[in-house]
């Protein structure tokens, strides 16, 4: 047996087993433990299956955000008074449901092993044609150029999900996020080396995925893990009313796909047609500002952020 | 030769994992755990790193350094959470 074999096989192990502990264990903490621990080990698969750009996006969202959010979680269940109760809900549907997911997973899985290469699929049509889009990453070719109306899907959905969080927020105001401040020792320094960096790996993240791994959701995510860090530590505060410039820059990234997408119309080209990879960067950029300012919102609970004046 | 042992680095450090399971399932405290976590994340970092070598796929190195400096929003999301006696 290759070395290979074995860390995959290692790899599979420690999957099954974490997502086991993690449905079916019953203390709180732990549990949620484990489930980031889970992720870690999701990014190394992406990793060993030659996937970094899903590496890339595991990594940003399962150190930068899920993490945090659960602990956030736990916090209001604790003050709550819902910690660890000993007989936890059993649900009927629990058994159903899991029997139905692994049926649908082992029917995937067999028409998977027995489907046999395509000739002229997209996958190898992409490859083909890739070189004429002028980008060097297939992963940000399908996204911006040959899939680029489901893109810009997501950027709806992602904008809905905002104004759906910002319906049920109704005229509350918003709670009390700051977890540390900023006077704990380390912090302020642990802040000002952090999120500068972070600031750069985002842009080089966005720069870098036209060719290589990377591209707007993945800078858009480690962005987010800036302004998580900056709501934790109470430098940026919830605040009541969305401003002008929070609201536009929820609204950049799709508003950049439709006006270049819609442009494209009026020199007699395909709609979505984008003009050159000028138009790739600065829908990126767009897009990785929306997804930042969006999820640090949703995290935040509020409609918009102040930065605290000391 | 050298994929060989770059892949046997690897197992070793998925098996270090194991005890890092070992700290998160005994505790006793929050605190412990999160050690854990942190342990687990740094561990990751070196697999990943062993693995850009070791498939020849540079860019790996990218996903090492996003954990490397995202660590520091669940830290910190944890000091202000839990105290260290707290939790189970």
């Amino acid at each position: 047996m290759s070395v290979g074999v074995l860390v995959d096989v290692m790899l599979a192990l420690a999957l099954v087993g974490l997502s086991l502990r993690v449905v079916t264990g019953r203390a709180l903490f732990r549990d949620m433990v484990l489930f980031i621990l889970f992720g870690l080990v999701i990014s190394l698969s992406w990793s060993r299956l030659g996937a970094p750009d899903l590496a890339l996006a595991e990594a940003a969202i399962g150190a930068g955000l899920t993490g945090a959010l659960m602990l956030m979680a736990y916090r209001r269940l604790v003050e709550g008074g819902a910690e660890d109760s000993p007989g936890r809900r059993r649900s009927f549907l629990a058994l159903p449901v899991g029997v139905l997911s692994g049926a649908l997973v082992a029917v995937i899985g067999f028409a998977a092993l027995g489907v046999e290469r395509v000739p002229g699929a997209a996958g190898t049509l992409v490859l083909e044609e890739l070189p004429g889009t002028g980008l060097g990453n297939a992963v940000t070719g399908v996204l911006l150029v040959f899939r680029g109306l489901d893109t810009m899907l997501e950027m709806t959905v992602l904008l809905v999900a905002l104004l759906g969080a910002w319906a049920v927020l109704g005229e509350a105001r918003p709670g009390r996020l700051h977890q540390v401040d900023r006077d704990t020792p380390l912090v302020a320094a642990l802040l000002t080396s952090v999120s500068p960096l972070t600031l750069l790996i985002a842009v080089h993240l966005l720069l870098a995925g036209t060719d290589s791994p990377g591209g707007a959701f993945q800078a858009g995510a480690v962005l987010t893990g800036c302004g998580v860090l900056l709501v934790l530590t109470g430098t940026l505060r919830p605040a009541v009313a969305a401003g002008l410039v929070t609201k536009l820059l929820v609204i950049a990234g799709l508003t950049a796909f439709v006006l270049i997408g819609a442009g494209a119309l009026a020199f007699g080209r395909p709609t979505m047609a984008l003009p050159g990879t000028w138009a790739v960067y600065l829908i990126e950029t767009a897009m990785m500002l929306s997804i930042a300012v969006t999820m640090t919102l949703l995290f935040a609970r509020s409609r918009g952020l102040y930065p605290e004046r000391r | 030769m050298t994929g060989v042992l770059l892949g046997l680095a690897v197992v070793f450090l998925l098996l270090n994992l194991l005890a890092g399971l070992w700290r998160i399932a005994v505790g006793p405290t929050a605190a412990d755990r999160m050690l854990a976590v942190l342990l687990f994340g740094s561990t990751t970092v070196a697999v990943i790193l062993i693995m850009a070598e070791w498939l020849g796929d540079g860019s790996l190195r990218t996903v090492a350094l996003l954990f490397v400096v995202l660590a520091t929003v669940v830290t910190l999301a944890f000091v202000g959470t839990v105290r260290g006696g707290e939790g189970s």
